[in-house]
């Protein structure tokens, strides 16, 4: 986690801090290519998760991974295109608790299944 | 807080990130939705647990039409896309094509909301209310706090094109925005998982 | 008479509250009220009240009110643990009935989680976090005053229901069924569960805005490895509450609907299951005993630095250790029901997990002890109370430890051994912590410190009440005494061990008032701190005067090292000696605000209307509410300007401004 930058935002007394460093940080687009490219696969993600199922095309365990794996990359695409994901001054601080967010999401749904599936051997 | 001077010359970095006070009320807003984002956990979590519960009342696949669902899909996804492009635009500073996907933004949520309660209400209708079984209240909870979620967030639109339009795109309003559009497409993620994991796995 | 009149009557106060007990309540809350009421009317203090106090978002006010809230709230759950100690204190004597005694230790166990420690807490990080880090103030000032406010209603709320209307009764971790509304009737679970739904809401706002303070706005060059040890535990207890508090929300929210609008997540019948609350409300629960934690190990590492003259040893360790706390924390929340029977893999594994927290825990206690290990060591209250922590709270970890063992746990599980061992970490750890926090910075925050020999006395009543208190009911726990049993038959063998932990209860009582005795006697009659660094102190908030003013640092410092201002002046170069006036520049402030103020009134309004199902009165609050965020959303003018001629007069009047 860089220090440098740090000492930039928060030296209000000294020089204004020069951002111009930053810029190629930021997305700037002459036409919104990437937003049309998302909301394309998007909605690519979208159907083909619907088409899996309304086809019954795999086993279910297998099926319900896959349209969980095609719901991750939704996920991703909002996050990455739309949101800007990257986009911070100074270090992108709301990458590492966005990870952690993610880690104890999915491991609070897993593991409370896992508790209150109640598979007691002895009671 | 000083505001950096950002003038014509080097205007590179969004204003809305230039202003310290503004970028770090943007860090705080990534803050709020991971504390959404374990809300809405939690609530998976009691669906997960709940989804073969249905006691006297109906099974997931008994319940659900796919049809509304597929049309509150595609609402949200394109809202989610029209939201980016009026980012995109607030970026090129061309406030008149931030008007015109913001307002088609808020219609197509307004959309959703009513497609979402129509099919409530058809539920209900069918006696299938949350009193029925643990799985109904696990689905209404879920997907409600979703809904209301939207609703607030439309709610919060109207507030800001009344902003928008008496300050036009300032730092604040810039701000403003690009938090309601953090916001947004964070619902967004949350639908594909609720349509994912509630209505799709419903089917199986 | 009107109708309705009888019918108000019997709503706000059923025959449960008309015993003696609340009677007196209700008398001294008239009387301090009226008190407080012709204080202020005959000192014209409203306007005072309202400008300085409750509009207030300077975090350092916001401290003292923090503090002001956790002393009244530690005064309420003391007398509530007083009154159940002397319940027990002798077989089949009831001076309390069963169900009072139900409704006192929910209470107890509720405020002081939740409006004890909580508050307290906080008040330490306001006081100290933005001075630690070298900011002006918090990331979002205004929202520290919605937080406090949510805070203040929200323990008000569950006040309240000792008077109107009935209190909780279900214990602090109000599981169901016995919070349905089935089987519990009445507004008293609908209090508990709303009043820590707004608390809730104002805690994690808390751990938002500390957590963005300290990622972004520290002083330049204060990297991760050169922040204060207390600023480290600060983080990770942000981090836990964000994550942690959420699924309480969740767990609280679905019960007010299974009570208040029947739906079927608790229930017995319906397909409910009770025990997904008990999942739910330890996801949260178990975090939460991290969260009250970690700033006492935080305050800790800075007492024993400074009163030991050294520098902390083994900081990275230190560093290192609370984040594997903070991780570890989240993965271990079974272990608060192990008898629910989730099966042999599920247990082993959460055994596992709890045991294994013992090891960063155990670092740290080896780091603090290698600290004083050959330093000049101070016997000041706040080192008293971190010597007396260092045992006590190992004894605590060595029996949960025990607890973890899962076969030992079904024996141990609910019985008094479980109440004396979460009583020995959280009095030994939190409150002791709380203690030294403030007696160490008492200096800072109000310009005098304590005084010592008081603060002695009351010291040895706490450690000594702790122990003659606690060491008796591990053995009551081993005997067979279960958890919250209101009274005992003669003849058990429990009969001396109960007499003795009540005496103990009454000793850590007169530690109070001797505490109370002393903040009075301190203000009356303490010197005034004039250097600003009583303690020979090695962080920044030392470089301040004391009280800080408004704008905590007139130039914000530049950190080179670990303990910056323990450094600056071994270089002979404070902040007081080296402001020159062309330094001081003119500053923006957040601008007062009676938003948050208005913002809790609503909740407590609208939280009042849901507890009563009024739904009028809750609609009103509702839109108060709203009222405040839209008023806010539209509310551009919330940056104050402090010309630089007035911090340069203020400072020149400190002394601190160099010609």
């Amino acid at each position: 986690m860089s220090d440098s930058l740090q000492q930039h935002e928060s030296s209000e007394e000294s020089m204004e801090p020069g951002l111009e460093f930053l810029a190629p940080k930021f997305e700037s687009e002459a036409f919104p290519w990437t937003q049309i490219m998302g909301y394309v696969f998007s909605l690519v993600l979208t159907f083909a998760a619907l088409l899996l199922v309304i086809n019954h095309a795999m086993a279910p365990t297998l099926l319900l991974a896959v349209i969980i794996v095609l719901a991750l990359g939704q996920a991703g695409l909002q996050l990455g295109v739309f949101m800007h994901l990257r986009e911070s001054r100074g270090p992108a601080w709301q990458l590492l608790p966005l990870a952690l967010a993610f880690f104890i999401a999915f491991g609070l749904i897993g593991v409370s299944y896992w508790i209150m599936l109640f598979k007691t051997g002895v009671s | 807080m000083s505001t950096p001077v950002v003038g014509e010359s080097q205007h590179q970095i969004p204003l809305e990130f230039a202003n310290e006070e503004e970028s770090l009320k943007i860090t705080g807003f990534w803050m709020f939705l991971m504390t959404d984002m374990i809300i809405f956990a939690s609530l998976f979590a009691v669906f997960a647990v709940y989804r073969s519960r249905v006691a006297a009342g109906p099974t997931p696949d008994q319940l659900f039409h796919l049809g509304p669902v597929i049309l509150e899909t595609l609402l949200l996804l394109t809202s989610s896309f029209t939201i980016g492009m009026a980012v995109y635009y607030m970026r090129k500073d061309n406030l008149a094509a931030v008007y015109g996907w913001f307002i088609a933004t808020i219609v197509l949520g307004a959309g959703f909301v009513i497609t979402e309660v129509h099919d409530f209400v058809t539920y209900v209708h069918l006696g299938a209310t949350w009193h029925v079984s643990g799985f109904l209240s696990g689905f209404f909870v879920l997907v409600g706090t979703h809904g209301s979620h939207v609703t607030f967030g439309i709610m919060w639109a109207l507030t800001l094109l009344f902003q928008l339009r008496r300050r036009g795109l300032t730092d604040i309003t810039r701000r403003k925005l690009f938090t309601f559009s953090l916001y947004w497409h964070f619902l967004d993620i949350v639908w594909v998982f609720i349509f994912t994991f509630v209505y799709l796995y419903g089917k199986f | 008479m009107p109708s309705f009149v009888p019918y108000l009557i019997h709503t706000l106060f059923p025959p449960d509250t008309r015993q003696p007990t609340e009677l007196g309540a209700d008398f001294m809350i008239l009387v301090s009220g009226a008190g407080i009421f012709f204080y202020l009317q005959h000192f014209k203090k409203w306007k005072w009240l309202w400008t300085e106090w409750l509009t207030t978002v300077d975090h350092k006010k916001i401290a003292v009110l923090y503090l002001v809230s956790a002393v009244a709230m530690l005064f309420r759950g003391g007398v509530d643990a007083l009154m159940l100690r002397t319940n027990l204190a002798l077989p089949n004597i009831q001076p309390i009935g069963a169900v009072e005694y139900n409704e006192v230790f929910t209470t107890h166990g509720t405020i002081m989680i939740f409006f004890m420690a909580m508050p307290f807490i906080f008040a330490l990080f306001n006081a100290v976090v933005p001075l630690m880090i070298g900011s002006r103030d918090v990331a979002f000032p205004r929202l520290n005053a919605v937080s406090f406010w949510l805070f203040a209603f929200g323990a008000l709320l569950l006040n309240i229901s000792f008077v109107i209307g009935g209190s909780p009764n279900a214990g602090w971790t109000g599981y169901p069924p016995l919070t349905e509304i089935a089987f519990n009737p009445g507004p008293g679970e609908s209090y508990y569960f709303m009043s820590l739904l707004i608390a809730g809401i104002g805690t994690t706002i808390t751990g938002i805005n500390f957590l963005v303070t300290i990622i972004r706005m520290r002083a330049p060059g204060m990297t991760l490895m050169r922040m204060p040890m207390f600023i480290w535990t600060t983080l990770c207890t942000a981090a836990l509450i964000i994550f942690a508090f959420p699924p309480l929300t969740v767990a609280l929210g679905l019960s007010l609907l299974d009570r208040t609008f029947g739906s079927s997540f608790f229930t017995l019948a319906h397909g409910g299951m009770p025990m997904m609350y008990v999942n739910l409300f330890w996801l949260f629960g178990h975090p939460e005993v991290y969260i009250v934690v970690l700033p006492a190990f935080g305050v800790f590492s800075e007492v024993v630095s400074t009163f030991s003259g050294k520098r902390l040893f083994g900081y990275t360790a230190m560093a290192l250790s609370t984040v594997a706390i903070m991780f570890l924390a989240y993965g271990t929340w079974v272990h608060h029901f192990f008898t629910m029977g989730a099966g042999p893999s599920v247990n082993a594994f959460f055994g596992l997990s709890t045991m294994l927290i013992a090891i960063p825990t155990g670092i740290k206690i080896f780091n603090w002890i290698f600290t004083m290990w050959g330093g000049r060591i101070r016997m000041t209250v706040a080192m008293l109370y971190q010597l007396a922590f260092i045992p006590t709270f190992v004894i605590g970890g060595a029996t949960g430890i025990m607890l973890a063992v899962i076969p030992a746990d079904y024996q141990f599980h609910n019985s008094y051994f479980l109440v004396a061992h979460f009583h020995n970490v959280l009095i030994g750890g939190t409150l002791f912590g709380l203690m030294s926090g403030l007696y160490y910075w008492w200096p800072k925050m109000f310009g005098y410190k304590l005084n010592e020999r008081q603060g002695t006395w009351a010291f040895w009543c706490f450690a000594i009440g702790f122990w003659v208190t606690f060491t008796p009911q591990y053995l009551l726990g081993l005997e067979g005494m279960t958890r919250r049993m209101y009274t005992y038959p003669l003849g058990f063998g429990w009969h001396e061990l109960n007499v003795i932990s009540t005496i103990g209860a009454f000793i850590m009582g007169a530690g109070f008032l001797i505490l109370v005795y002393n903040i009075y006697y301190s203000l009356r009659f303490q010197d005034k701190d004039l250097t600003g660094d009583p303690w020979d102190g090695r962080t920044l908030e030392w470089a301040l005067p004391s009280p800080v003013p408004e704008y905590n640092f007139a130039r914000i410092p530049v950190v080179n090292d670990l303990d910056a201002f323990w450094v600056m002046k071994q270089q002979g170069v404070t902040l007081a000696s080296s402001l020159r006036a062309e330094d001081v520049r003119e500053l923006e402030l957040p601008r007062n605000s009676g938003m948050p103020f208005i913002l809790g009134l609503g909740f407590f309004i609208g939280g009042f209307g849901m507890v009563f199902e009024w739904w009028p009165i809750a609609i009103f609050g509702g839109l108060i509410v709203v009222g405040s965020l839209v008023f806010s959303a539209f509310d551009y003018n919330d940056r104050k300007h402090m010309p630089a001629e007035v911090i340069r007069q203020t400072e020149a009047g400190l002394g601190r401004l160099q010609a």
